[in-house]
């Protein structure tokens, strides 16, 4: 199979915050603007548009990517929302990348938006019904179960201590505070800070998690032939994985996402990416819990299993270290309006490879970077690297 | 030969859940000003693109063919032409309702708005019908689309 080179050649964002006075709409519109502008181009250069966006009830509007679709610059253009839970902000680059890839359209956009603000009194209620209706429902459980049950199960596998995993937390929401857009960067927050905030579900602090929030995010894609006349700074869609695991999680390996290790060697695979820990520079694993970043980073390989503390322990994780990681702030610090916040990620990579981003620039020319996605029931790994 | 499995449909225990779903909307940016102008001048407002040529009712923030951000509210009147109209004569639940009610597409400039067509018996009604909207008392309107009681014929 041929397959085209495909580079992202602008992006934009909003701020990620609380409470959106804007509708989704005006969300959407918004980062789609910026991203346009970006790289000057106009609505007449897209040739179709793809988006992601998590569950309806979050904007509170059944079939929202039809809704989404006008704001979304796809008025009278082919148009498809893609939707694998929180992996979608990683998937829809993906799915742009195989629109443009497999010779089908030249130029793509890419947007992501959600509104978890609509859902009253709060966002969590909306995954009351992801639980089984027969075995689990009747338990009224409560999502933050599931991460403070894996979380558990991870840190008593390997040892690791509450106060180290607060590191994680630390460093993004440090990181976050020099982000233009972030809805909680703190210069100045430490491990017990994190450690004497409020227990939601015990072993998960409220600091140990990412806030609810609004936002969108859109990028735009193009075939080589066209990104060159675009721009001078083409960056490179390298690989792409993804993956699902059993949909259901006792039968799961919760200490170890199998399922990001597959997503991951496909993606390197394409690459031709060997030994990951040399050649990525950069990773924005996804961060909605401070113990997933290092979950992820092992899945990912970037990290041996129960070792992914010590990048965080003796300083390579910082943006001055050898394996930067979510120098943008992560979801812990920007924030996590659900598919925007996968696809905030991508947008990192474009503007760090780049050297567009500004008080977060990672020092020494970074050539390649990788970000990573989660969600569905827990069981899906989206990966996507991009180098120049 | 295609053989599925046999499904059992004999009266299968079951028992009952719910989605429980509550959303808190907010009108956008846009919708803000068009409703606060109903609420508060009983006006109706669109939103001109000059460069498509366009005025869009209700008013959005942005031109969804060229994707520009607008800026230039206008003020449309209170008039417009039944587009399409349907007679409907049951209600949500199914049941029949004692009075067949008049939905129409309501066209004000290049865009328009659904609403009720009141005052004139439903079989009368037509395409290309001129029509006002009835607005509530001032001291009754809230900023919501119900600030429009219903359109009427007019002239």
């Amino acid at each position: 199979m041929s397959l085209r080179k495909v580079a992202v050649v602008g992006a934009g964002m909003t701020h990620f915050v609380r409470r959106a006075k804007e509708t989704p709409q005006e969300l959407a519109f918004k980062a789609v603007r910026v991203a346009l502008d970006s790289c000057e181009l106009t609505l007449m250069d897209i040739d179709a548009v793809c988006l992601g966006t998590a569950p309806d009830s979050f904007d509170g509007i059944h079939m929202n990517g039809e809704y989404l679709s006008q704001a979304a610059g796809a008025f009278r253009k082919p148009y498809l929302r893609s939707y694998v839970g929180g992996g979608t902000g990683v998937f829809v680059p993906i799915q742009g990348w195989y629109h443009v890839a497999s010779g089908l359209f030249d130029v793509v956009l890419v947007v992501a938006e959600e509104k978890m603000s609509s859902y009253y009194p709060h966002a969590q209620a909306a995954f009351l019904t992801i639980f089984d209706h027969t075995i689990e429902r009747p338990l009224k459980p409560n999502l933050l179960w599931i991460f403070a049950l894996e979380m558990n199960r991870y840190m008593t596998t390997y040892g690791l201590s509450k106060a180290d995993i607060a590191r994680v937390s630390v460093l993004h929401k440090r990181n976050a505070a020099d982000h233009p857009c972030a809805l909680l960067g703190d210069p100045n927050i430490t491990v017990e800070d994190v450690l004497q905030s409020e227990t939601l579900a015990w072993p998960v602090q409220r600091l140990d998690v990412s806030p609810v929030s609004d936002g969108a995010v859109a990028l735009v894609l193009a075939a080589e032939h066209v990104a060159r006349r675009i721009t001078d700074k083409p960056v490179w869609i390298e690989g792409v994985g993804w993956c699902l695991d059993t949909a259901y999680w006792t039968n799961r390996d919760l200490a170890y996402p199998r399922y990001v290790e597959m997503a991951a060697k496909m993606a390197y695979e394409m690459a031709g990416i060997k030994e990951p820990r040399k050649e990525i520079h950069i990773a924005e694993p996804y961060d909605p819990f401070d113990y997933k970043a290092l979950h992820h980073l092992e899945g990912l390989q970037l990290a041996e299993r129960g070792k992914a503390i010590e990048l965080y322990l003796n300083g390579d994780a910082e943006r001055s270290g050898n394996l930067p990681i979510c120098p943008s702030g992560g979801l812990l610090g920007v924030g996590n309006p659900i598919a925007a916040a996968g696809l905030m990620k991508v947008a990192e990579l474009f503007w760090q490879l780049r050297g567009e981003a500004g008080k977060r620039q990672v020092p020494g020319n970074p050539k390649r970077g990788l970000a990573q996605a989660w969600g569905d029931l827990m069981q899906v790994g989206t990966v996507i690297i991009l180098g120049r | 030969m295609f053989s599925p499995f046999s499904i059992n449909f004999e009266s299968p225990t079951q028992w009952h859940g719910d989605l429980p779903v509550t959303s808190r909307y907010t009108a956008g940016i846009a919708l803000e000003r068009f409703f606060i102008a109903l609420r508060d001048e009983g006006k109706i407002l669109g939103i001109r693109c000059s460069r498509c040529s366009k005025t869009y009712v209700p008013p959005t923030l942005f031109c969804p063919q060229c994707l520009t951000e607008l800026q230039e509210f206008v003020d449309v009147g209170l008039h417009g032409e039944i587009y399409t109209y349907t007679i409907s004569y049951r209600n949500l639940d199914g049941s029949l309702s004692n009075a067949p009610q008049v939905i129409a597409f309501i066209k004000i400039a290049d865009g328009g708005i659904i609403h009720k067509i009141e005052g004139i018996p439903p079989h009368q009604v037509f395409i290309g019908m001129k029509v006002a909207a009835v607005l509530k008392p001032t001291a009754e309107r809230s900023g919501s689309i119900l600030d429009i009681c219903a359109f009427k014929p007019f002239g």
